[in-house]
């Protein structure tokens, strides 16, 4: 059986923010490749804030462990990484093997909706093909391919953000809430359709949610956040229960 | 297509993406270096052309004696050959050194004072053409206008004596081979050989000048010696040095000392002034591009966040505003060129006639540009640097939730 893609243990992260703040600990954490998983848990609870360690865009305060093996792709312990300070692994490992679709989308505003999409195999130096027309056409953003996001709907910019997280075929696919400002036919709409397509390219799937039937609608194995119940002064705990 | 190629096409993209306020910060880079521009037009345009004037012309340069010396031609070549001094010839009696031009394009007989040049006369210094012969001349402007005489004319030489009770006067045709500048302008002077110069005073003497076919007493074989020079330091620094050496030997001078001392005292004040000015121009101009660019990464977090998370490392993002700040000051720099030459028209055009000045009161030479883009360049540099190391200190995480 081949290595997990994520193994985490005793992972630690603190953040404060504005007198407010949590504290989120992962005991342990185990992520095989091909799995399909939600985060589940009340807003501000800290799924944001696992998401973006495990995009490797956040360093952890303390970790036993923090692995990444991406498929048929070597090892990295991140936690050296991050002591290493080692940002040019770390970009790197995020460029070849992560996709990350935010919230808001996060396109740039100054790019059309086709060199967005384009930009992740740009900087590995993929050839042109046609899997930009064929992910944007299952999309159905492929009318939009020449607009700036500016002119695109809500949804549209969440196909378009998806797109951009999959043309260069990474083998995680990271998505903080991608859904939550849609409405809910257009969002199950976009998530079938997602599935469907990772499905096919044997992609690694973390989401963040808090909508639980839409995460049992899409058969998603759920990581749920439990808050914790010790408050210790301004800071709040959270812990991950599998 | 490398990292870096990628951020210099998304920069340049983001950077016409957002043309109004890409804008505002040109308009506010032109806003600072174009008014320190017509500052440094104004200040190299009356002030330098003033100074350099003052510190060039010769007439600031001259060591005159005082009263009648002997001076052999071992001396006067001995003060030639020295470092400090530009120019160096004899001179004879004032009253020797005198001849009486007419010309045929006048009916005017013009008393005109000789004086004897040779190459690298600094009174002469922008004629291509100095005398080399007994038969040319260069005439001072005032003296040409007056004999309404030009380049290539040739004039009527003359001079008298009282010789054995007799007067006498001889004739010689001189070519006119060049017009002397405004230096001289309102003296009447004749620059000639300094063979035509020593044969006039022969002659007066009663000595004959067997070359120009001028009877008289023989001259004797007794060495020359001459009773005054013409002497020019090399630059006004050199005067002081000079007149020391000079005064040590014995030889009384008279030197513009005090004119001198005034040009260094204002050359070097305003200079001062200049330099405040453009020194707290060049702070404000850093601060401003710097605060620009602060806020502009500030502003760009997000934007920034999502390139990192898309597997920029932080090095290359780096080179983002370090571009737009690029962007911004080369638009900068040639607005403010624009500025500054609109400026220039009207107050050179406009200004100048109505304080009656005769002169480019404003202007700056090519290199002066360069030196502005340059110092542009090297300013926003700097500032971008500042504000890339924020770029890349801004953590993606906060920077894509707008902590």
């Amino acid at each position: 059986m081949s290595a997990p893609v994520y193994s985490l243990k005793n992972v630690v992260k603190q953040r404060i923010i504005e007198n407010a703040g949590f504290r989120l600990c992962v005991p342990s954490l185990e992520i095989q490749a091909g799995e399909n998983i939600a985060l589940v848990g009340h807003s501000g609870c800290g799924k944001s804030t696992l998401l973006d360690m495990l995009a490797l865009i956040l360093c952890p305060d303390a970790t036993d462990q923090f692995e990444i093996s991406p498929v048929d792709a070597r090892s990295d312990n991140i936690d050296i990484l991050w002591q290493q300070k080692n940002q040019d692994r770390l970009a790197q490992v995020r460029r070849q093997h992560i996709g990350y679709v935010l919230q808001s989308g996060g396109l740039l505003p100054y790019l059309t909706v086709r060199e967005n999409i384009e930009l992740p195999r740009k900087l590995l130096n993929l050839a042109d093909d046609d899997s930009i027309s064929s992910i944007s056409r299952v999309l159905g953003i492929h009318r939009q391919l020449d607009k700036l996001p500016g002119l695109l709907s809500a949804g549209e910019k969440q196909r378009a953000a998806f797109a951009r997280a999959l043309s260069h075929r990474p083998s995680i696919l990271l998505a903080d809430e991608p859904t939550a400002a849609l409405d809910p036919i257009t969002a199950r709409k976009i998530m079938a359709v997602v599935m469907e397509l990772i499905k096919g390219l044997k992609i690694t799937l973390i989401t963040a949610s808090h909508d639980w039937a839409h995460v049992y609608k899409m058969e998603l194995r759920i990581l749920d956040q439990e808050a914790g119940p010790i408050e210790q002064g301004r800071i709040y705990q959270s812990t991950f229960r599998d | 297509m490398s990292q870096v190629g990628n951020i210099l096409r998304l920069s340049f993209r983001d950077y016409t993406h957002e043309w109004r306020m890409s804008g505002c910060f040109v308009l506010a880079l032109a806003a600072v270096l174009a008014p320190m521009m017509i500052l440094f037009g104004l200040k190299f345009g009356i002030v330098s052309s003033m100074i350099y004037e003052l510190v060039e012309n010769p007439i600031n340069r001259e060591i005159r004696p005082i009263g009648s010396g002997r001076y052999d031609q071992q001396w006067i070549d001995r003060y030639g050959s020295r470092d400090d001094v530009e120019f160096i010839i004899p001179k004879t009696r004032t009253l020797a050194a005198s001849i009486q031009l007419k010309s045929d394009q006048s009916k005017r007989i013009l008393s005109t004072e000789l004086m004897a040049t040779a190459e690298r006369d600094p009174l002469l210094a922008n004629l291509a053409n100095i005398p080399q012969n007994l038969f040319e001349v260069i005439l001072s402007r005032g003296a040409a206008r007056k004999l309404n005489l030009s380049r290539g004319d040739q004039v009527d030489a003359s001079l008298a004596r009282q010789f054995k009770g007799k007067r006498e006067r001889v004739h010689l045709n001189l070519e006119v081979i060049d017009i002397a500048d405004a230096l001289l302008a309102n003296r009447s002077v004749a620059f000639v050989h300094l063979d035509l110069l020593l044969a006039t005073e022969y002659f007066k003497d009663g000595r004959s000048v067997p070359e120009l076919g001028w009877s008289g007493d023989a001259v004797d074989g007794e060495s020359r010696s001459y009773p005054s020079f013409r002497l020019y330091a090399r630059s006004i620094y050199d005067v002081d040095k000079l007149v020391k050496s000079l005064e040590e030997q014995g030889v009384r001078v008279k030197a513009n000392a005090a004119e001198i001392a005034t040009v260094q005292s204002i050359e070097r004040n305003l200079s001062i002034i200049f330099w405040i000015v453009a020194c707290v121009g060049a702070t404000g101009f850093a601060f401003s591009l710097g605060a620009s660019l602060w806020g502009n990464v500030d502003r760009k977090k997000r934007d920034l966040s999502i390139l990192r998370l898309l597997g920029f490392s932080s090095r290359r993002i780096v080179l983002f505003p370090v571009m737009q700040s690029l962007y911004t000051a080369t638009l900068g720099w040639l607005l403010a060129v624009l500025v500054y030459l609109s400026f220039e028209q009207i107050i050179n055009r406009f200004l100048a006639p109505r304080l009656n000045i005769d002169q480019t009161l404003c202007y700056l030479i090519s290199d002066h540009f360069f030196w502005a883009f340059g110092l542009t360049m090297v300013t926003a540099i700097f500032a971008a640097i500042i504000g890339g190391i924020r770029a890349a200190e801004i953590e993606p995480s906060d920077g894509l939730r707008d902590i």
